[in-house]
């Protein structure tokens, strides 16, 4: 078989039972444009046990094949279930590509499959493209923390397995098909032969952490912060903006705020009405994640920062100077 | 005895390198090699539960020859046995290619019980090593563990918390488990000077594609790549906005504030 044998675009459907992740959701959109010019079936793969509305937001999509997994080990994600199902799935119908949700969960066993198949997987993509001299799909990907982007291709192998970042690509359906046609497969896994056992899930409300996903306002943290010393002078700034503090990934690596405040493509994303970034450089990993905020000032002592592309108003100076007189400016309109 | 098997790799620190605005391309003169951040944290994993547990650490690592450094601090922590695998026939591997090498190496010292990577890497950054490597070892797959809690070397299980979108998951895994770490709570240490000491002269097997026993060439390398970079190219710089000129920083920070209010935003 040659890699041209191979057809049909396959997304993975997230979901837990109850609601479909919104970036499956997403990708099918996005993989329909693809299928469009590829002249492949979309074919979107689910576990059995969606309610009927969650099941119409999948053909609205414009599906032209919905699989649906009937068989024991699917209740709980896990691993080892689902490498199998995509290994026996894959081999028994040989599909061109296959796309997973950029998950913590997609993250965790597509690459595994992919393995297991002996193919090559891509990760964390946000833009792809069909080439048809080729007959692959470019997977567009940026490396180095974002100073450059990368185009990743499945050369020879199949199926091209992917993970796309969630909320890369949009959910606008284009309408569902006059027909689809659907297919019920049963891979029994074994429960005994999974090797995790959950033994708690600690929702993340519980620990009063910053949802920085949720703000409204948010000031931004770069690594043209000199030291966490500096950090007071920005939280007073968020407090009078009736927002929280964020950051890039550099300075979350300088161990000054946390994981879940660091924003950007491996972090959170955030959409709020009004973001104020300092010392931030503007590497697309981070802007990826902060881009469709409302309103972006930056203020960075660089020119020629990226930041400033992404910006709506920028201000060229030193950092820490400009929040003082923003936190006097605010203070005086009380 | 615990048998740890713990995967590091050189990397070139992104936060000072530069690209090259008109091909593209990487400009890594000067710019230091560090041992990958979150391996640091898979290190610091691997250490504790040795310190707690007792138990044998073993680091590996592919690379050119001068990647020995990450090894020697991984010697200087703690590690044992050091393994290097380098040779100019495992150039342009992707993970699938890479996961190969790692595994045919590391078995040729026997079995794990734990193998603990960093959940993903600062140049390439496709996390994907460590579910490929899981699948290499036969290993149950635990990703981005913010914690190891508990070994029961006895029942053969581990209590992890793994974290996710929408909370912190507390697994029990079988072993051989394979772990890919967060930051969370593994900040890596400082080795003490008798540590660092001992780590510069320490042994350090260097295995080639002909010394890793049963290596199949076709899956080395960029033959055995499954995925290519055909091109890299600079990110666009987008339009963007107005940068403000109102003759002083003073000006263009009351500018703002004026902006912000006109839209309601303070």
């Amino acid at each position: 078989m040659t890699k041209f044998d191979y057809k049909n675009m396959w997304v993975y459907i997230e979901h837990d039972g109850t609601t479909i992740s919104t970036v499956s959701l997403e990708l099918l959109c996005e993989a329909r444009k693809l299928c469009d010019v590829t002249g492949d079936k979309l074919v979107a793969v689910a576990v059995d046990g969606l309610p009927e509305a969650e099941l119409a937001k999948i053909r609205a999509t414009g599906i032209d094949q919905m699989m649906v997994v009937h068989g024991t080990g699917y209740e709980r994600y896990n691993n080892d279930a689902y490498t199998n199902l995509f290994t026996v799935l894959c081999q028994k119908y040989n599909p061109s590509a296959v796309f997973v949700g950029g998950t913590t969960n997609g993250r965790d066993f597509a690459p595994r499959f992919a393995a297991r198949l002996n193919t090559g997987c891509t990760s964390d993509a946000i833009e792809v493209v069909y080439n048809p001299e080729s007959g692959d799909i470019e997977f567009i990907e940026p490396a180095v923390g974002g100073k450059m982007m990368a185009v990743i291709t499945v050369p020879v192998l199949r199926p091209q397995v992917g993970t796309i970042r969630p909320g890369t690509f949009k959910y606008e359906p284009v309408g569902e098909k006059a027909e689809i046609e659907v297919i019920h497969e049963t891979v029994d896994f074994d429960p005994a032969l999974i090797r995790t056992k959950l033994l708690k899930f600690i929702p993340e409300e519980d620990d009063g952490a910053v949802n920085l996903a949720a703000e409204e306002v948010v000031v931004c943290l770069g690594n043209g912060l000199s030291g966490s010393d500096k950090l007071g002078k920005y939280q007073e700034l968020a407090d009078l903006l009736g927002g929280k503090l964020g950051c890039t990934r550099p300075v979350f690596d300088r161990g000054i705020l946390p994981f879940k405040q660091m924003i950007g493509q491996s972090g959170v994303v955030v959409k709020p009405k009004l973001l104020v970034s300092f010392g931030v450089s503007g590497a697309i990993n981070h802007t990826a994640g902060m881009k469709d905020a409302g309103t972006i000032i930056a203020v960075n002592s660089d020119p020629d920062a990226a930041i400033f592309g992404v910006a709506d108003y920028g201000i060229v100076g030193d950092m820490d100077t400009v929040c003082d007189m923003m936190i006097e400016a605010l203070k005086a309109r009380q | 005895m615990l048998k740890i098997l713990v995967c590091v790799k050189q990397v070139p620190d992104v936060n000072l390198v530069k690209i090259d605005p008109v091909t593209g391309s990487l400009i890594r003169d000067g710019v230091p090699a560090i041992m990958n951040p979150l391996d640091g944290s898979a290190l610091e994993a691997a250490v504790r539960i040795k310190e707690t547990y007792g138990g044998e650490i073993t680091a590996i690592t592919m690379g050119p020859d001068n990647a020995a450094a990450v090894l020697r601090e991984c010697i200087s922590v703690g590690a044992s046995q050091a393994i290097l695998c380098s040779d100019y026939a495992f150039k342009d591997a992707d993970t699938l290619s890479t996961s190969y090498v790692i595994g045919k190496a590391a078995k040729m010292f026997g079995e794990y019980d734990l193998i603990i990577c960093g959940k993903e890497t600062l140049d390439g950054a496709t996390g994907q090593m460590g579910s490929q490597l899981a699948e290499r070892f036969g290993a149950t797959m635990v990703s981005s563990t913010s914690l190891i809690m508990e070994v029961n070397e006895e029942m053969g299980t581990v209590i992890a918390e793994r974290e996710l979108e929408g909370g912190v998951e507390v697994l029990e895994a079988q072993m051989p488990a394979l772990f890919t770490v967060e930051k969370t709570n593994y900040q890596p240490r400082i080795p003490n000077f008798k540590g660092w000491k001992f780590a510069r002269t320490a042994p350090i097997t260097k295995l080639t594609a002909d010394t890793i026993e049963g290596l199949d060439r076709n899956k080395i390398g960029a033959p055995g790549s499954g995925t290519i970079v055909p091109r890299t190219y600079p990110p666009e710089k987008a339009e963007g906005g107005m940068i403000l000129d109102e003759g002083s920083v003073e000006k263009n920070v009351a500018k703002v504030m004026e902006i912000l209010a006109d839209k309601g935003l303070v």
